[in-house]
């Protein structure tokens, strides 16, 4: 290079990085990068930016749950206990078949426009839900559960439920990310009379301590900043919120969000693939997984992998092949070659957190151990995770990285089913079932037996890998799988259609997130079974539960109050029951990776530092607003 | 009376084209294994924590079906899509973000996409076929080569590696531009058009790359085909210069079937958008169609696609109809 071209490029470096050093002290929308938190959108781009009616469809992943809506009680993700949020304290029951009750809010409370929140807005919020039910689409869930209300005062109002409800506190607060139904301002929404129901309520007047300062027509980003009055806010009383801003965007493709949190453009992501937080970790060390040790992701999130069987159709309504297909499932070699070794097994039809470990995992640990099927064979391998830490050491990761002791089950779980296609071989063989000259196995009466498993396509990379890989180990073991990928809208429709399935993985009916299980498994109840060929679509139970033990657990639980040992009692009962007939292949808890970059914010929910679930799209983001710290950068 | 018996013609096959196309427009997503209407029920029993009762969703499914317009059968509601499309461009509400228009979201997003890929597109076709004419015209000379190789080397590049290239060098390595851009908001002035433009070079310089190195390489093969005709060797003994030859000789010959090719990729304009949308963060019609894929909303993906015939087959009508007037041996056909 000669003298002019060295001048030209050191003056080129240079400018940019001045350029560079410049713009991160402020962020692209005009807010000071050190006051402001940015985090990676859930769900990338917003196509409808502008619809924030809660009444309809809205743009819920930009902050809405976390930051602008309020609720009457909120969960603490951490403990999974209920707290009062804008009510103040539980709501008092009014009669003994707990279906009519009194509740308080909280005096003080102020709309983002500073107008006050009182009972007259929960009252008209409901007024107008039941008055336009069939035009709004987002008012179902309190017009089915409310059969009728009335205010007593400026801060006191009753209502009654259609059915006993002793899970108020969570169906009209929250259970795990949010509440389904959520109040509108009066003095907003009233003058708009039939209007209501086209209303966009660009930009949103909000309950929570953030207003909207801008937000991107084109659906990119969103700008909340903190209320001068953010202690007369929905949840003031939780704490000061410590960023001024809080910025959600969409950093576009992996690769693209992987680069830019290098460039410490952000703050948090959500989900991140092992390779790319690799990548981004070996560049920037200020970019951390949710633990420093082996499995590195996130396990807390309410739901749990699992493959649904649709046990109304032959083969899959026996045990005997349903036991099989878990048997010939090789999950530790499954985890590993879809997720680098990173999950933790579940063998329960729900997942194995902090929460509900100890209520539904340790409750039937020994039963589990005990469990026999078939000729007295013993499923249950309580020295899965241990041979799984083997393995991984085995294939060079550092030991260091490891777990060892009791951590080894805390990271990845307390047992799965044993990898036997042996024993899966003789179950079958005992309901007719061999295998043919192709060496696949074939069904009773002789004939070829293809099995359809469907999978997310490329929208949902994890589970898209590990059906693939179920697959994979399924064929090696003789069964003669197709697994195929479908589409978001497709996966839908499959799952909510006893025609159109027989096998799938899923993680609808496998949420559960503390004591109160009824949220998920309410939906095992005979109204929500249809004839196994039918083409109608499904209105719960897409795992097809007909077992009529697991019915009529539901059916009594649900008429238990939740803190009822025998409540707790039945859900140990249903889960305990799923699992030994095999009717879902639990696999694992979600891993959810959710990287952080320590060099603007710090004090991110870490495993040991677990103060709420680490997720931007739950409301209980709420607690990391207030907790985390600013590094003066 | 010939020619406007011709125009007749090409104007009747014009609204056969639209009609058989929106005819297909209607029936494909229906076609498709998804239900509108159970996805967002899914939606909704989500975020209820599936309290929904099987009674409450009956409920809900049949007010979601009378709002979206899927009522009566399949030929009740193709005539009902048909009159609301011909006579008054109405698409009816997204499903997906009901009560939203589909012609706001599609003219919000539209002039995004228009903005930036017709502009590529036109610098695209302009340098590539200036590149290739010289190239061609001075085939025999080694330099001339070389410009041939420019071409040869960008056109067989998948568009998303190179994309991602242009990206990792430009907005990572040399950060001149953003990783993933900030379009600013609200009323316009002189400073957020700049950083409109600003943030919209780097898709634009990856969408000329990529169409540039056709354009070289068809020009080229064109150049060198019509250099070689009798008339442009008749010229040359006649004693015009090289640049006359050039550009009234080859150029206005050769250019012709360019401009054909020209007509279609700007009638592409609407459904090529989407990888550049999704690597770059830019707002347009192409991530809207994907999403309205995935989540069969129908009246998007109808909004859309129909937006795209239309182009499409109005670009070939103004082709057929100015053909004549730029190329005699048609007009005495």
């Amino acid at each position: 290079m000669n003298r002019l071209g060295r001048l030209l490029m050191t003056s080129a470096v240079g400018a940019l990085t001045t350029t560079t050093a410049f713009a991160q002290a402020m962020t692209d929308v005009g807010t000071p990068r050190s006051e402001t938190l940015i985090v990676q959108t859930f769900d990338g781009r917003a196509a409808n930016p502008s619809a924030q009616n809660p009444l309809n469809s809205y743009a819920i992943w930009r902050g809405f749950r976390e930051l602008g809506w309020g609720y009457l009680w909120e969960m603490d993700t951490a403990t999974g206990v209920s707290y009062p949020e804008m009510a103040d304290g539980f709501p008092e029951v009014l009669n003994e078949e707990n279906t009519q009750f009194r509740i308080k809010i909280r005096e003080g409370i102020t709309w983002s426009d500073g107008v006050e929140f009182t009972t007259d807005d929960i009252i008209f919020s409901l007024d107008t839900a039941f008055k336009y039910r069939d035009k709004l689409t987002n008012v179902a869930s309190a017009v089915v559960y409310i059969k009728s209300y009335k205010k007593i005062d400026d801060y006191t109002f009753e209502l009654e439920t259609v059915n006993p409800s002793y899970d108020l506190t969570t169906r009209f607060g929250v259970y795990t990310w949010g509440t389904p139904f959520n109040w509108v301002p009066k003095h907003v929404f009233e003058p708009l009379g039939d209007e209501v129901v086209t209303f966009q309520n660009a930009p949103a007047v909000t309950l929570g301590p953030y207003k909207i300062k801008e937000f991107d027509p084109n659906g990119f980003w969103q700008l909340w900043e903190l209320r001068e009055d953010w202690q007369n806010s929905s949840w003031g009383n939780l704490g000061e919120p410590k960023p001024k801003y809080i910025l959600y965007k969409d950093f576009g493709a992996e690769e693209t969000r992987a680069l830019a949190f290098v460039q410490n453009q952000y703050d948090v992501d959500t989900f991140m693939s092992p390779d790319s937080i690799d990548a981004a970790k070996a560049r920037n060390p200020k970019v951390e997984t949710f633990s420093a040790t082996f499995p590195y992701h996130d396990m807390n999130d309410a739901c749990s992998y699992g493959v649904y069987i649709n046990q109304q159709r032959a083969p899959y309504d026996m045990p005997e092949v349903r036991w099989a297909l878990a048997l010939s499932l090789n999950l530790s070699q499954v985890g590993i070659s879809a997720m680098s070794g990173q999950f933790k097994a579940a063998a329960l039809p729900l997942p194995d957190t902090p929460i509900t470990g100890p209520i539904f995992y340790d409750a039937n640990l020994e039963a589990l151990k005990n469990l026999t099927i078939g000729d007295g064979y013993k499923p249950f391998d309580t020295e899965f995770s241990t041979k799984l830490v083997e393995t991984l050491a085995a294939q060079g990761i550092d030991q260091s990285l490891l777990p060892t002791g009791d951590a080894v089950n805390e990271g990845f779980g307390v047992g799965w089913w044993k990898h036997d296609p042996a024993e899966a071989e003789k179950l079958l063989a005992s309901v007719g079932m061999k295998k043919g000259s192709d060496g696949f196995y074939t069904l009773p009466d002789g004939s070829p037996w293809m099995i359809e498993f469907v999978i997310p396509g490329d929208w949902n990379k994890v589970l898209q890998r590990l059906g693939f890989s179920i697959a994979d180990s399924w064929r090696q073991a003789g069964f003669n799988v197709n697994a195929r990928q479908v589409d978001n809208g497709e996966f839908t429709t499959v799952q909510n259609t006893n025609a159109r399935n027989e096998l799938a993985i899923n993680w609808s009916n496998t949420c559960v997130y503390n004591a109160n299980w009824l949220g998920n498994w309410n939906q095992f109840r005979e109204s929500n079974i249809k004839p196994a060929d039918s083409t109608d679509p499904l209105s719960g139970n897409y795992a097809r539960i007909t077992d009529p033990k697991v019915l009529a657990l539901v059916d009594e639980g649900a008429a238990l109050p939740l803190d009822d040992p025998k409540f707790v009692e039945n859900g140990q009962n249903i889960a305990l029951q799923i699992a030994s007939e095999m009717q879902i292949i639990n696999l694992m808890n979600i891993p959810t990776t959710i990287p952080t970059n320590s060099t603007y914010w710090t004090n991110f929910p870490k495993q040991d530092n677990f103060y709420a679930a680490p997720y931007t799209w739950w409301s209980s983001f709420k607690k990391a607003v207030v907790s985390i710290e600013p590094t003066g950068q | 009376m010939g020619v406007l018996r011709y125009v007749a013609k090409r104007l009747g096959l014009y609204f056969a084209v639209l009609f058989i196309g929106l005819t297909i427009t209607f029936m494909l997503p229906r076609l498709m294994p998804i239900n509108p209407v159970d996805g967002y029920i899914g939606q909704l029993q989500s975020r209820a924590n599936g309290t929904l009762t099987s009674d409450a969703i009956a409920e809900l499914r049949a007010n979601l079906e009378e709002l979206y317009g899927l009522n009566g059968d399949l030929f009740t509601q193709y005539v009902s899509y048909m009159k609301r499309v011909v006579f008054s461009l109405d698409f009816g509400p997204s499903f997906t973000y009901y009560p939203q228009p589909v012609s706001a979201m599609i003219l919000n997003a539209l002039p995004w996409t228009l903005g930036l890929l017709l502009t590529a597109t036109l610098i695209a076709w302009t340098l590539g076929n200036m590149v290739g004419l010289v190239a061609g015209y001075f085939h025999k000379k080694k330099a001339a080569s070389v410009l041939e190789f420019l071409g040869i080397l960008l056109y067989p590049i998948p568009y998303y590696i190179l994309a991602v290239t242009v990206l990792l060098l430009l907005a990572y390595i040399f950060p001149i531009f953003p990783l993933s851009p900030t379009f600013p908001v609200g009323q316009m002035t002189p400073e957020k058009i700049g950083m409109i433009f600003y943030n919209s070079l780097l898709p634009g310089i990856t969408l000329v790359l990529a169409g540039f190195g056709w354009n070289i390489l068809s020009m080229k093969a064109l150049a060198v085909a019509t250099s070689e005709e009798p008339y442009v060797t008749y010229a040359r003994l006649k004693g015009t210069s090289n640049w006359t030859r050039m550009t009234r000789y080859v150029f206005r010959n050769a250019l012709l079937p360019q401009v054909t090719a020209l007509a279609l990729s700007l009638g592409m304009v609407f459904n090529g958008a989407l990888l550049t949308e999704m690597i770059f963060s830019y707002p347009g019609i192409g991530l809207i169609m994907r999403t309205a894929a995935t989540g069969g909303d129908y009246n998007v993906l109808y909004g859309a696609i129909t937006l795209s015939i239309v182009a499409v087959a109005t670009a070939g009508l103004v082709i057929d109809l100015i053909y004549p007037l730029l190329d005699p041996r048609i007009r005495t056909k």
